[in-house]
């Protein structure tokens, strides 16, 4: 499906991390493999250390700290958006909404349209549509989108197939009206048919959480993980990305009648540095067009890596100037998206700790 | 071939590997190798091959049978 928008702008981007800091070398004693090997494998795939909330934090306590130091930095009003949208897949309740849990915590006005979307690795570009919608109504001045994730929580620290990779991270973007006519082009994909590929397999109605679904069991690799936990079929995601991501590029930039050489950075989801060089070579993009460093420095926090790679590796460029931007998710659903836009000049582009 | 096995060697961190070895002999030969194998055969030959289909291939013979198999499609 094809999309466009125009009179659109992200005008600010602020990511949190929690502080608590691991490193690949200590976890991997938990490991079920020899330790040559899983150095052989965090060579390969770029893992060294990663940002792991401690303890039972949860998504809207991130977004919380997050929106408060806006606030109190006066970057934004706190009656100044009248739409908020939460994307994670690790929300604080079953019900209620995580948006409604946020919008209380801050004491925001009644007048509010929350909404929770339930995506992942593409879920920061499926947020910026639905966002970039909500703006076509007059009674929504600015729109903030939150996208989080406390993934780490629901991953097997004995899986060496996902626990090296994963990371907890939010991040929030002011979205609204802009004077730029410039038109935004945007392109979705899904296949549930291939739901499984990325799962956690109990907790939901299908397989309602229990003491059973508790109980670590080693898979054929020797990985240690519970239906209670995330479950990553590494091979066929690999599959999925390097055969579906080019040819969407292709079709976003011949939609929008451009070329790769007018892109600026193609800034896509985070997997690993493997998964992102294998794309670039595909695609025949320089490395250092497309980044791919925020595994190893913080680790994969599903569609958060986009904003994360935003504001680490453009963060000064995006707050003085204007860039040609190429996002691409992919992942979970499954689900795969991108979207050509202008970003900059933002009036705030930063990173904080929780 | 040569190029192919030569390919497969690096993977696995040794010297040489033979048509007629057993992939699933080599110390080495595990998830990890498995999707180097992948990403190997996706860069050089532009086909997709799951793990799956991997894992029942028994030799290197077998495995660039497979290739070869799925390039005449």
């Amino acid at each position: 499906m094809n999309l466009r928008f125009a009179n659109r702008a992200v005008s600010g981007l602020l990511t949190v991390l929690p502080a608590n800091e691991r490193l690949f070398v200590d976890e991997m004693t938990a490991f079920n493999f020899p330790a040559a090997r899983s150095l052989k494998l965090k060579q390969v795939m770029g893992y060294d250390k990663h940002r792991l909330v401690d303890g039972q934090v949860c998504v809207s306590d991130l977004a919380v700290h997050g929106m408060e130091h806006l606030f109190s930095h006066g970057l934004l009003g706190r009656d100044d958006f009248d739409a908020l949208i939460v994307v994670t897949q690790t929300g604080d309740y079953l019900m209620p909404p995580t948006s409604n849990v946020i919008q209380g915590r801050l004491g925001l006005k009644h007048d509010m349209f929350c909404i929770d979307i339930n995506q992942g690795c593409a879920g920061f570009l499926i947020g910026l549509m639905q966002g970039f919608m909500l703006l076509d109504q007059p009674g929504v001045r600015k729109v903030v989108l939150i996208n989080a994730d406390v993934m780490s929580r629901k991953v097997s620290a004995q899986d060496r197939n996902s626990y090296p990779l994963i990371g907890d991270a939010a991040s929030i973007a002011v979205l609204e009206r802009s004077e730029d006519p410039t038109t935004i082009h945007a392109n979705l994909k899904m296949d549930g048919t291939r739901r499984d590929a990325l799962i956690i397999p109990a907790g939901g109605m299908r397989l309602p959480a229990s003491p059973e679904t508790a109980v670590r069991e080693a898979d054929a690799e020797g990985n240690l993980r519970a239906p209670d936990n995330l479950r990553m079929d590494g091979s066929a995601v690999f599959n999925f990305v390097q055969t579906e991501v080019p040819p969407m590029i292709d079709a976003l930039l011949q939609q929008a009648g451009t070329t790769k050489e007018a892109v600026d950075s193609f800034v896509f989801h985070q997997p690993n540095r493997f998964m992102l060089h294998k794309l670039a070579e595909k695609m025949q993009i320089p490395y250092e067009k497309m980044p791919s460093n925020i595994v190893e420095h913080f680790g994969n926090s599903s569609g958060v890596t986009i904003p994360l790679a935003l504001a680490f590796n453009l963060g000064e460029r995006l707050r003085t100037s204007r860039l040609n931007i190429c996002l691409a998710g992919f992942g979970v659903g499954l689900t795969w998206s991108s979207m050509l836009l202008p970003l900059g000049p933002m009036q705030f582009c930063e990173m904080i700790d929780y | 071939m040569d190029v192919f096995l030569q390919e497969l060697a690096d993977i696995l961190e040794i010297d040489k590997v033979e048509p007629g070895d057993v992939l699933a002999d080599f110390e080495d030969w595990d998830s990890l190798s498995v999707l180097s194998a992948i990403a190997m055969i996706d860069g050089r030959y532009h086909v997709s091959v799951s793990s799956q289909e991997i894992k029942r291939t028994e030799t290197a013979q077998d495995l660039f049978d497979l290739i070869q198999k799925k390039l005449a499609k």
